[in-house]
Parts: C-alpha cells; structure tokens; sequence
C-alpha cells in the first residue's frame, strides 16, 4: 500500500469499487447459471432493483442534507394507502399520484420542523416512522386495498422498449436528483449544509432552509417509492415495510458515501441499489435460501462501513502529504 | 494611507464574565477605518474573547460597543456581518467536501445566462475564474481552487479561510476585519503572504484587528498594538513607538500597566 502511486490506487477504489463489485457479481452469476446473463432476467432484476433504488434515493437525499430519516416505511405506506383509497374512489390517477406524493413531502416538513427545535433528528423520525404506520392502518382497517389498483399497470408492470415501467421512473429521479446535486446553487448549498452547516450559516445563507429542504425530498421520495409499490404489486398494504430502509440505507452505504453527509453521488447510490438486487435475484436463481439476501444484505452494509472508513482515512492521509509537495511546486 | 481616519469600531468599557470568570474587565479598544492593529496577549488573556465580542458570538455583560459611531446590539454572527465585519475563526469553518474557489464564492455562487440560470445552475467555470480573479488581487495563492478543501494541508486551509473572509471585507468602503490567530498554521512564505495582505486591506481602507502570538508579525504588518492581560488592557501603543522587549514585558506581566488606561 505504501508504493508512489497508492493515492491514485485508493482513490480509484474509492470511486469505482461499487461498480467493480457489480461487474464481479454479474461474472460470478452468469458462469454459474445460464439464465442469469439473459436479457429477461437483466430486465427483471432492474424491475426489483427500481423500487429499491427510488427508496434508495429517499434516504440518500435525507443523509447527503445531514439528516437520516428512519420514517421513510412509514411515509411509504400512508401513500400508497391514501394512494389506494383515491384509485378505488375513481379519482384521476395522476391527481393521486401528486396528491400521495405532496403528503409525504409533508410529512418530510413535519420532520424537519421538529428536528429544527433541536431534537435528535433519529428519535424524531423513528416517532414518526410508528406515527405514519399507525395512520396507515387506521385509514385502511388494517386490510390491504384492492380495488382498481390494478389499472397502474402503466407504471408499474409493462414493458416498454425491453425495460420495465418502473425503471424510467428511476431515470427521470436520478437525472434531475443529479443534475440538481452537482449544477445548481441549490444543490451546492444543499450538501454544504449537509457538510458544514455553521459554514454556510457564516456565509449568510439560511442552512435550515436547506436542511429542511433535505426532509422534504426524502419524505416526497418515500412517497414515491410507496406509489411504485402500489403500482407494482397492485394492491396498497398497510403495513410499513422496514426492509426497504435496510437496503435502501445499504445501497447508499455501498455507493462509497459517508453517512455523515455533506457529499454523496446518486448514480452511484443506483449502483449500489443494482447490487444489492442482483445479490438477490441470483441467489434466487442459484436455489439458495432467500434468507440468505436479508444476512448477506447486512454484511454488505457493515463492509461497506467498514471499507468507507479505511479507505478515507487512508485516502486523506496520502492527499495531504501529496499537496504539501505541490503548494511547494507551485510557490516557486 | 487614508489621511482622514473615522472610527471603525469603539469598544468602551467592556466587562464580560464566563459564569464567575471574569474574562475582561474594563476594556476600552478602538480601531480606525485603514488601521490595523495587534491585539496581543498570553494564553488565556482575554483575546478570543473580546474578537467574539465584535463578531457578536458573545455578549458583553456590561459596557457599548459601536459599529461607525452607532451603537450596536450583536445578537448572532450573521447581525456583525451585516453590520459589514468578517471574522476568520480559529476553527476556519469551510465546506470539507466542496473545492476552495465554492468555498470562496459559498452564498454568492455565479449562475448561468438565460432560462438555466433562472433554474439555478452555476457556472463552474465563471466560478473558477472569479476565484482566481479575487485571490489575485488580494495577492493570495491558494493552492489548488477546483480541490475538495479536506484534502489540503491545514495552512492551505487556512489560506482558503483567510482569502474567503478577505475577498468578502474587500471593496466594501467600511470593511472591519477581525482574525484570530491567522498565521498559527502557516510557513514562512505563507506568513508573509499574510503580513501583505493585512497591510494592502488596511490601506484600502479597511479596518484589521488580528489577535495574534506571533510578534514579527505584528511589528511588520499593523499600526498599533493593544496588549491584554488577564482580562485587562495593559498597553496600547503605535507599533512604530514601541520596541519588541517592551511589547513581551507587557504580555507576560514583567512591566507594569501604561498609566492612564
Ligand atoms: N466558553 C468559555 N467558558 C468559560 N470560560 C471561558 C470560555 N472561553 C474562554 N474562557 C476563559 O476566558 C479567559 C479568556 O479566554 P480567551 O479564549 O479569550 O483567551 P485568549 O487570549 O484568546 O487565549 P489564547 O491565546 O490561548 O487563544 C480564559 O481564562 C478562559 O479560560
Ligand atoms: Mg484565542
């Protein structure tokens, strides 16, 4: 580790070791089973992998702000409820949409709000994680809901061109989540109240603004994901799926990207989202256990910790001595 | 040298207790537009204490400070700065993860012409050369503008800090600068880089007080130094009618108060 050219060899690890890590999975699959390689199969793990990825995106918009918001399930769940009763009410599906969507940027707010008073933003969001549950078994009876939920098929089980419906949904997330993160003013005060906020405070600019800013898109995120779901199993549940926190929270620990916030990468959080589904689907296709994905799921989240903290200490430590020698070259 | 110095900052009487620590006791400070002045003194003195008092992260417990010959009523940080005073702290508060020309232009961030401006997109180059503009004209180098700030040695960081503070107090016509221990992490050339950059802002008219351990420093870039100690005013001299002995007799106690302080 200690050759010349270590920091450019950590560095390339450090931007590019997720994205190996794919490669490597889809090599070792597809030498093990003939059906993974195969386009269907690549089309159904985008399918799995793009829920996820968009609850991916929830909480990594959440952690990039400074901020991780536990009460994504929950926000998922009164969506897709209040999603299911306007459907099966006859209302405009894309009214409804907007309508689920605009209560979980709400509940984000409501987060936001409360964490501003000064309280630990964890307890908050977990209060509210059991807040939403609550109201959406309230809302619902406690039963799933059914009815027409079957005519978003549009946006949750057709193909279109080869890829499933709900990976265009990820695309247009991404695109401007990332267009917005690394080419606007909104996004560069965005991570640095995420990083710094007392920084930013100095510069003059309001960082709570922006860090509410951060429960918003994570609560408005979640509702997406819990529309998706909707869309895609056909039925609006009531119980909060915890799971998607976990991978979500995963794929955004893959992707290289500190938990402490301040900076952060969607393309690589999707990375990390295809990673964690491929995992999945090729355990599935290879007959082991499915308990296996949820352990192996775990791991992954405590290497990728684990890899994250070594590899930026080990990275910082290489870059200083590196820009001392060129402040000198440049001084002369 | 402006010829015509109006007050920048008045301090009179300035009492300010921790709890039962009484940390000033007495203080009158004052420092003219285009002046810069050493605010010198032992660990534990009072130094940081009266610069926070400026910058409004504190309050006095007795006694007025006024801002241009008006009384002020620092609540925050942010009431100073619109008051039009900058302050680099000890802990340089930057963006780890952004590079030092964002740092720099952080809260006045250059947009785009046309319809992508109007959603908010910046310009990164326009960025870049602003930074490399302002830097230039106060004569500061910084290492590498389009580099994450974390990986900069802790004197570049100060570099970036300092320019960031000083390209926001330049051109304003009353700009009051306050830094606290700005060359504590810097090499020599840096150092000096410093000494000039004091020097030029005071000359543009911009009132400087730097808290400082480092005398050569000092003698070479200020005016006239006011010494603490323990939480008194023991000396306020022009640099020029001072020696660098009396200066340490001063700090460390050895001679007694100037009379009639
Ligand atoms: N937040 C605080 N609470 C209580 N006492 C404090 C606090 N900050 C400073 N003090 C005390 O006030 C006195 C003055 O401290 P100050 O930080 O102003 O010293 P200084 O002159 O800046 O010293 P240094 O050169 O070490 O930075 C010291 O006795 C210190 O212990
Ligand atoms: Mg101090």
């Amino acid at each position: 580790m200690k050759k010349p050219d270590s920091l450019s060899v950590l560095v390339f690890i450090r931007s590019w070791g997720i994205t190996i890590l794919l490669i490597a999975l889809w090599a070792l699959f597809a030498s093990t089973s003939p059906i993974f390689g195969t386009f269907e199969n690549a089309s159904l793990i985008l399918g799995a992998a793009s829920i996820s990825a968009i609850f991916a995106a929830s909480i990594a918009m959440g952690v990039f702000s400074g901020a991780l918001d536990l009460s994504v399930p929950g926000t998922a769940a009164v969506a897709g409820i209040i999603l299911g009763k306007l459907i099966g009410g006859g209302f405009d599906p894309f009214l409804s949409i907007a309508i689920a969507v605009a209560i979980g940027a709400l509940i984000g707010y409501a987060n936001g709000l409360i964490v501003q008073t000064g309280l630990n933003p964890l307890a908050v969001t977990i209060g509210m994680l059991s807040v939403t549950s609550g109201l959406a078994a309230i809302l619902s009876d406690g039963i799933p809901l059914f009815d027409k939920m079957d005519t978003l098929g549009w946006l949750g089980t057709e193909i279109y061109f080869g890829l499933p419906s709900t990976f265009y949904v990820v695309i247009v997330v991404f695109a401007i989540g990332t267009i917005f993160l690394t080419k606007t003013r909104g996004g560069i005060r965005f991570l640095a109240a995420g990083g710094n906020a007392e920084a930013l405070r100095r510069a003059g600019v309001n960082a709570n603004t922006y860090r509410l800013l951060g429960f918003i898109l994570s609560g408005a995120l979640a509702a997406l994901g819990g529309v998706v779901t909707c869309a895609y199993t056909a039925q609006a549940t009531p119980t909060a799926a915890t799971g998607v926190l976990f991978d979500g929270l995963t794929a955004v620990a893959l992707s290289g990207i500190s938990l402490a916030g301040g900076r952060g990468s969607l393309p690589k959080v999707l990375v990390g989202a295809l990673v964690i589904s491929t995992i999945g689907s090729g355990l599935l296709i290879m007959n082991i256990q499915p308990y296996w994905t949820i352990t192996i799921t775990g791991l992954l989240l405590i290497s990728a910790l684990a890899g994250e903290h070594y590899l930026g200490k080990a990275v910082a430590r290489q870059a200083v001595g590196k820009s001392k020698v060129s402040a000198h070259k440049e001084a002369k | 040298m402006s010829e015509q110095k109006s007050v920048a900052l008045d301090l009179e009487g300035i009492e300010l207790h921790y709890g039962y620590v009484k940390a000033l006791d007495g203080i009158n400070f004052k420092v003219n537009q285009g002046e810069a002045v050493a605010l010198l003194g032992d660990n534990g003195a009072g130094k940081s204490t009266l610069l926070k008092l400026m910058s409004g992260v504190h309050k006095q417990t007795r006694g007025t400070i006024r801002v241009h010959g008006e009384e002020v009523h620092f609540h925050a940080p942010k009431d100073s700065a619109n008051a039009g005073i900058e302050m680099v702290y000890q802990d340089l508060a930057l963006v780890d993860a952004l590079d030092s020309a964002t740092n720099l232009l952080l809260g006045r961030e250059i947009l785009r012409k046309g319809p992508l401006g109007w959603l908010g997109f910046v310009d990164r180059k326009k960025m870049i050369a602003e930074a490399n503009a302002e830097t230039e004209l106060l004569g500061v180098k910084i290492a590498n503008l389009t580099r994450p700030v974390e990986m900069l040695s802790g004197g570049q960081r100060q570099g970036v800090a300092l320019a960031r503070a000083a390209v926001r107090v330049n051109g304003k016509p009353n700009g009051i600068l306050l830094l606290d221990e700005p060359t504590a992490a810097l090499g020599y050339e840096q150092k000096v880089m410093v000494e000039g950059l004091i020097k030029r802002l005071a000359a543009a008219g911009i009132a400087v007080v730097v808290v400082t351990h480092d005398l050569p420093l000092a003698f070479n870039a200020t005016s006239r130094m006011v010494v603490l100690n323990r939480g008194r005013k023991v000396c306020d001299v022009q640099t020029t009618e001072t020696t660098y002995e009396k200066i340490v007799g001063y700090i460390t106690g050895a001679l007694p108060a100037q009379e009639g302080i």
